[in-house]
């Protein structure tokens, strides 16, 4: 049968039609090399446990018999039963043996034997136990095999027998009569050859098997090839041809790996790695065992799956001759956080955790682990690793690990790859794992969106310090300035404020600092009036005293997160003495000179790595800005001199006494005290408004000209201040206890002398006649007075000298021109100067005047003395000058 | 109902997304590989018949002893595969009908839907 069947084989063109015959006679030359005995030679796989667990035993009417004088072979029989032995699996993984007959051979031979009876039967499998060829997978339980007997219970006895009719055949014995049996049907002689021992049976095996796998490669039916392959690579094996064994079963293993088969490769795999380990190929070993624990878990049990993950470890901690990077990325997997992602502000380190899923059956350790996080934007790989704390302990199933982040650039930054080591092989995962058991039907996919898990915030303003007061403070005096602190979405804990004062100003460091918790604008009213005594309501918050150092304040902790009002005393200083102004001596006011400069700086942050810097301007000013003005000449020279004070600060001043120093040249009237005029103190003056002071003096007499430019009245004003450092100045922050409230404050006021000081005037005594005629002689008459004894002037000389100009076209003096005159020394005396003049021409012309050449300009009152022009009429007609000829 | 059956669905690619016993006889074992290398042994066959026609449901396409392996082949060559021993076609048809118009999922990926499964069981019964 067989031979005409092999021969049908070669004869078929189809290679298909061609392979699934000589898989159909492969499988009945097994099955007929099972019944010989040769069964321990067959591999138990699963492609032939399938094949011939399912083709069922030939029906013989009756079962051949053993022939006589058989013993000696049913005895070799025997011993080679008992000495198969199944094959020992690396790791030792324990599998149920395949079954490689569809039912037992055994009840089935001598079920065809018909003289047996049931309990012949049933002592039979009493006494037989397991035989070595391996369990069967169908023991029936005996109530079922006595069924099966009863209803089979058929058949001619045979007489050929030469057994004892009551005793059923042993699997020795059924084996050699079958050997029997075929020997004498095969008639081909080769076939007898491939049946005539095990050896021979393996090779025919193998060269069936080797054809019908290339004939199924050639014609791409790989998968049936490969199946074939493992059953070559097997056989391989079992002749200790590891190296081919391991190139067939690379096959195979490569097949159900790419298709994602897990059971089969299962099954296959450890074989492959057997190889490996034998032919000492590191590499591949520890990658099949490293798959070996990636395949589902379900395939092995818990020790066979620490018998894997003991070898990996092993290797990976020995000298491994060609180190190899181990492939764990279904192994080790990890998430991100389910939570929002971590938000750093630039320049801030932190803290990620990460969950990452360890696969492993056992704890595993881990020489280091780093993760590395890539841009969101950029398709820049990453970022450099960032190593988690040292070596670490992945327990099964989820571990939380927290890595520190230095500080990055700002971005969105998404979970890249995990890389670690293990013993001296570096690993590296890229698998994102499913945070948490899957339950829902919508989530499927492998492929989890990335979703960024750290968000670096690009550098922004992370707090502001502002000045509290925008309006001056009172200058030389000690003031509170304040500082609103405000965090904008970050927290100063920690922080530290560096107050540097600039050039003529200082802070005084033996006062505490006040910081108060700080109300806006909208909720705290400033009181306008400053005379509203200074309170602060209770519920406003907080208010704590902290010293300052070298400039330093530390921020308290309450006031990391809320808007804080800092307020620290500083003096500053102005050396230089104010100027009063008047109408002669305009101010040229500086804001300049009143504004002082404040370096500050704040080193805040989680790590004390931000810095905020800002300069602020301050201003100062002096209480008062006084101006002067003569109000009044009395006609004995006195005069009355007003002095305004201008308020210049936004609180109010109590004036509580005034007395100004009079500079040479003036006196006081009155008291003399230098006190003014009437008492009104105290006088209140309130913000940015004046009130003006009135003082009595008079010019006093003085030769040295000099002193009189130079000299300055000095004010000397005794105030308090009641102001609200909130609004603008205030009254000074006391620095020891029994320093008294009141101020002083002192101002130079340059008072200058009436430019005029007419000490004498000259008049014009009118003309006799009303009408001047040219050619008429007239009398032009000028008066000269004293204003003031001559101790007084500031003339030496009693003698005064006289001009007369007159412009000679026009005028024609008859007499002196110029002469001295000189007349008493009091206080009123007069003296007349007479001059005959003639005018020449008509018209309206200047007359002559008269000058005191020696006597300043500024001394003489009404200069020029006389009308700028005089009316002159022509000559009356003369009759003398006519002459008829 | 049939006593023995194992259904895969098999993607494009060759990996199967998802594999149940939906047969009456109590699990076994070692009958479970079998059937495993049954039915990716019987993919061979499958690739080569898919082409030569146009037909969604390829009806046995391969014969292991007493076992059947019936295939279905979807539009973007999905296959539905079952092993099973000699039944009637029509039911088979039916049940890959059923479950052709009842995917919840997503192409690529392993149906892990609990709902998917006890569908997948109750048409069995009903047509196998």
């Amino acid at each position: 049968m067989m031979v005409e069947l092999l021969l049908l084989i070669q004869r078929r063109s189809s290679i298909v039609f061609r392979v699934t015959f000589i898989l159909s006679v492969v499988l009945r030359f097994m099955r007929l090399a099972y019944l010989i005995g040769y069964g321990v030679e067959i591999e138990k796989s699963p492609v032939n446990s399938a094949s011939l667990s399912m083709l069922s035993w030939p029906k013989p009417a009756t079962w051949p018999s053993i022939p006589p004088d058989s013993s000696a072979e049913v005895m070799a029989k025997e011993k080679t039963i008992l000495q198969a032995k199944a094959r020992e699996k690396l790791f030792d993984i324990q599998r149920k043996p395949l079954p490689l007959e569809p039912s037992s051979l055994l009840r089935e031979a001598n079920r065809r034997r018909a003289f047996l009876s049931v309990g012949n039967l049933s002592e039979l499998y009493d006494s037989v136990d397991g035989s070595g060829l391996g369990a069967h997978s169908k023991l029936s339980p005996n109530k079922s095999s006595s069924n099966l007997m009863t209803r089979t219970m058929s058949g001619p006895a045979t007489s050929e027998t030469s057994l004892p009719v009551d005793r059923p055949m042993r699997l020795s014995e059924i084996h050699v009569a079958a050997e029997h049996a075929l020997k004498q049907t095969i008639s081909d002689p080769d076939f007898m050859t491939s049946l005539s021992s095990p050896e021979e049976f393996e090779s025919r095996y193998m060269e069936l098997t080797k054809g019908a796998a290339d004939n199924y490669h050639r014609s791409w039916w790989k998968r049936h090839g490969v199946v074939l392959d493992g059953e070559i690579a097997a056989i391989f094996f079992k002749h200790g041809n590891y190296d081919l064994a391991a190139k067939s079963y690379e096959k195979v293993c490569a097949l159900y790996s790419a298709e994602g088969w897990e059971e089969l490769l299962a099954d296959v795999l450890p074989d492959l790695a057997e190889c490996q380990k034998i032919l000492k190929d590191e590499a591949g070993y520890l990658a099949s065992c490293v798959k070996l624990l990636s395949l589902e878990s379900s395939l092995f049990s818990s020790k066979e799956r620490q018998a894997f993950q003991s070898e990996v470890v092993r290797l990976a901690h020995s000298e491994m001759r060609h180190p190899v990077p181990l492939d764990v990325s279904s192994l080790i997997t990890f998430a991100g956080n389910p939570a929002p992602p971590l938000e750093l502000c630039d320049g801030d380190p932190g803290t990620l955790s990460v969950a990452v899923w360890s696969g492993f059956p056992d704890d595993i350790t881990l020489e280091s682990l780093s993760l590395r996080l890539s841009a969101f934007s950029s398709a820049d790989e990453g970022l450099k690793a960032i190593r988690s704390t040292d070596a670490r302990v992945l327990v099964p199933g989820r571990n939380i690990i927290t890595f520190d982040i230095p500080p990055q650039k700002p971005g969105s930054y998404v979970l890249g790859a995990l890389t670690g080591q293990i013993g001296k092989l570096s690993f590296r995962s890229h698998g994102f794992s499913q945070d948490g058991p899957v339950d829902t039907d919508e989530f499927m996919s492998f492929e989890k969106p990335t979703r960024p898990v750290l968000k670096v915030r690009k550098p922004r303003a992370l707090v502001d310090i502002t000045p509290a007061v925008s309006s001056a403070l009172l200058m030389n005096e000690l003031q509170w300035i304040g500082l609103i602190v405000k965090p904008i979405d970050y927290s100063l804990k920690g922080g530290i404020l560096h107050i540097d004062a600039g050039a003529e100003l200082k802070i005084e460091e033996s006062q505490m600092i006040e910081i108060e918790s700080y109300r806006s604008d909208g909720e705290h009213s400033s009181p306008i009036d400053a005379s509203k005594v200074l309170s602060r309501p209770t519920d406003t918050g907080r208010v704590e005293k902290v010293p300052i150092e070298n400039g330093k304040i530390k921020l308290p902790d309450w006031a990391s997160d809320v808007t804080t009002l800092v307020w620290f005393p500083v003096r500053a200083i102005n050396d230089t003495v104010p100027k009063g102004t008047s109408p002669a001596s305009p101010q040229k006011h500086s804001i300049v000179d009143g504004m002082r400069m404040i370096a500050l700086k704040l080193e805040f942050g989680a790590f004390h790595n931000q810095i905020f810097e800002r300069t602020i301007a301050v201003h100062f000013t002096n209480p008062f800005h006084v101006s002067t003005r003569v109000v009044d000449k009395c006609n004995d020279g006195t005069l009355l001199l007003q002095v305004i004070l201008h308020s210049e600060v936004k609180a109010t001043l109590h004036v509580k006494d005034v007395s100004l120093d009079l500079q040479a040249g003036f006196e006081h009237l009155g008291k003399g005290d230098g006190r003014p005029t009437s008492s009104l103190f105290p006088l209140v003056i309130a913000p940015s408004s004046k009130a003006g002071i009135l003082f009595v003096i008079r010019l006093s007499g003085t030769k040295d000209l000099d002193e009189l430019e130079q000299a300055d009245s000095m004010l000397h004003i005794k105030y308090g201040i009641s102001g609200d450092r909130a609004t603008g100045a205030h009254s000074p922050v006391p620095v020891k206890p029994d320093d008294s409230e009141e101020l002083l404050f002192k101002i130079s006021l340059k008072l200058k002398r009436p430019v005029l000081d007419p000490c004498l005037a000259v008049g014009f005594l009118p003309f006799s006649t009303d009408c001047l005629r040219v050619g008429q002689l007239v009398n032009m008459k000028w008066r000269v007075e004293r204003l003031k004894d001559l101790e007084e002037a500031s003339l030496s000389d009693d003698e005064i000298l006289y001009q007369v100009d007159a412009n000679p076209q026009n005028w024609m003096v008859a007499g002196r021109k110029s002469g001295h005159i000189s007349f008493s020394e009091a206080q009123g005396s007069r003296i007349e100067i007479a001059v005959t003049c003639v005018p020449l021409v008509s018209g309206y012309v200047h007359p002559p005047q008269l000058g005191l050449p020696d006597v300043g300009d500024a001394n003489i009152s009404c200069n020029p003395a006389g009308p700028h022009l005089v009316c002159v009429l022509p000559p009356t007609l003369s009759t003398s000058y006519c002459i008829p000829a | 109902m049939a006593s023995t059956a194992c259904f895969v669905i098999v993607s494009k690619n060759d990996i199967p997304i998802y594999e149940a016993e939906v047969g009456s006889a109590p699990k076994k074992e070692d009958l479970a590989y079998h059937h495993q290398f049954i039915l990716h042994a019987a993919l061979d066959v499958v690739q080569d018949l898919a082409w030569t026609t146009n037909a969604m449901f390829l009806r046995s396409v391969d014969r292991f002893n007493d076992l059947v392996v019936s295939v279905y082949v979807t539009a973007g060559h999905t296959r539905f595969m079952l092993l099973h021993d000699s039944r009637s076609e029509d039911g088979i048809k039916s049940f890959f009908q059923e479950i052709f118009l009842n995917p919840l999922y997503l192409p690529g990926s392993r149906i892990a839907s609990s709902h998917f499964d006890t569908k997948v069981r109750a048409l069995a019964r009903k047509y196998l």
